[in-house]
């Protein structure tokens, strides 16, 4: 799957962005880092952000909800990537812990075990 | 520690040192607490499975993480799984209850029989209630949320940090293989906090009016300042989150601990 856009183009990729600079109060200075490792990601689920997102929730009658099903599914498939970036382990946790921050920021509650 | 500062000190403590563990005497002392809670008709709902994480196989601390609940569980060294046991209602008969008769805190000051305990409450108070699920989980569960909450308070007397979670009912039951009549609850995570334990200042809650009435609904309980001032002095009620340097101690735990920001 090709990106159609800028990786930081994406609606989700945006609220990410404003997330991070919400909770911080500044802009995230390493946010080229973070896109990097987002986009890395979305090659190997062949997906793009704003699909990932949308496949995490489901419709409700109370309108959208996380979707169980949607976050295991990306929650496995983040530690399968994180294993495969070339790198030391703590590498490879900034660079999942970098994908976890993204959907965290789209309102995907999600914990992983730690990565240190 | 004063009491009033131990409800004052209490945070929800959601980083905690993973490698030291909490002493044997200090768990005891939690479940102690535990079993000295207020308790309706004396039957004692709430049940516990005290888990150190290091010795609980990995295969099934694995099996309770779930993408919601994976990183405190691998934090606390301490699980404690509460349960409730609806089945002790019917296993007892209201036994219990003739205890508190015979021991003098149910007496006849106050309408309380031991033929009223043997004859109607339990055939025909308690019993007709346990088939009333509904109500009848409102009621051991609120006595459970009593217990629990004294076990919390317990911790963090004991200088311990704790936090009350939610894990799959199901899925502890099934780990834990406790009895089909129990109902899996929360897991008190415990263990020494690996943040300040100020974590951030006390947390932000309703306004104390918009919660409490006086005598009917719509009219607030009025809060009078000076006594704010007193419970102030006296360490219940402290500095408001967020405090500063906050975000910077987060920083530097998702740091140490390898975690998302």
């Amino acid at each position: 799957m090709t990106l159609t856009k800028a990786i930081g183009e994406y609606e989700t990729a945006r609220t990410w962005f404003e997330g991070l600079r919400q909770q911080w109060g500044e802009e995230p200075s390493d946010w080229e880092e973070r896109l990097k490792a987002l986009a890395a990601f979305c090659a190997f689920a062949e997906k793009d952000p704003d699909t990932m997102v949308r496949e995490c929730l489901r419709d409700s009658v109370s309108g959208k909800r996380i979707s169980a099903k949607g976050r295991r599914f990306y929650s496995d498939k983040i530690a399968e990537w994180q294993a495969s970036v070339p790198g030391e382990r703590a590498a490879q946790g900034r660079a999942g812990n970098a994908v976890r921050s993204f959907l965290i920021h789209n309102g995907i509650f999600l914990q992983s075990g730690m990565q240190a | 520690m004063e009491f009033k500062q131990v409800v004052g000190r209490r945070r929800s403590i959601r980083f905690f040192e993973p490698d030291k563990p909490v002493e044997r005497e200090k768990i005891q002392t939690i479940l102690e607490a535990a079993r000295l809670a207020s308790c309706a008709v004396n039957a004692h709902w709430l049940r516990a499975i005290v888990v150190e994480r290091d010795k609980l196989p990995k295969e099934k601390l694995d099996q309770l993480k779930t993408p919601v609940a994976a990183l405190t569980l691998d934090l606390a060294p301490l699980h404690i799984y509460f349960f409730c046991d609806l089945g002790i209602v019917n296993r007892i008969e209201g036994s219990r209850l003739r205890e508190l008769v015979d021991a003098g805190a149910l007496a006849p000051t106050h309408g309380w029989s031991h033929k009223f305990v043997d004859d109607i409450v339990y055939p025909h108070i308690l019993k007709p209630m346990t088939q009333n699920r509904e109500g009848y989980l409102a009621a051991a569960m609120a006595d459970c949320g009593g217990a629990a909450h004294m076990a919390l308070l317990t911790a963090v007397d004991e200088g311990l940090g704790a936090c009350l979670n939610t894990p799959n009912p199901a899925l502890v039951k099934q780990v834990f293989n406790v009895p089909e009549d129990w109902v899996g609850l929360w897991v008190l995570l415990v263990g020494y906090p690996a943040e300040s334990w100020e974590a951030g200042g006390q947390r932000p809650r309703p306004p104390f009016e918009e919660l409490y009435f006086e005598g009917e609904y719509g009219k607030p309980f009025k809060r009078d300042p000076a006594v704010v001032e007193k419970l102030k002095a006296a360490g219940m009620i402290q500095a408001p989150a967020p405090l500063p340097g906050r975000q910077e101690e987060i920083r530097k735990l998702a740091e140490r601990f390898g975690l998302p920001i």
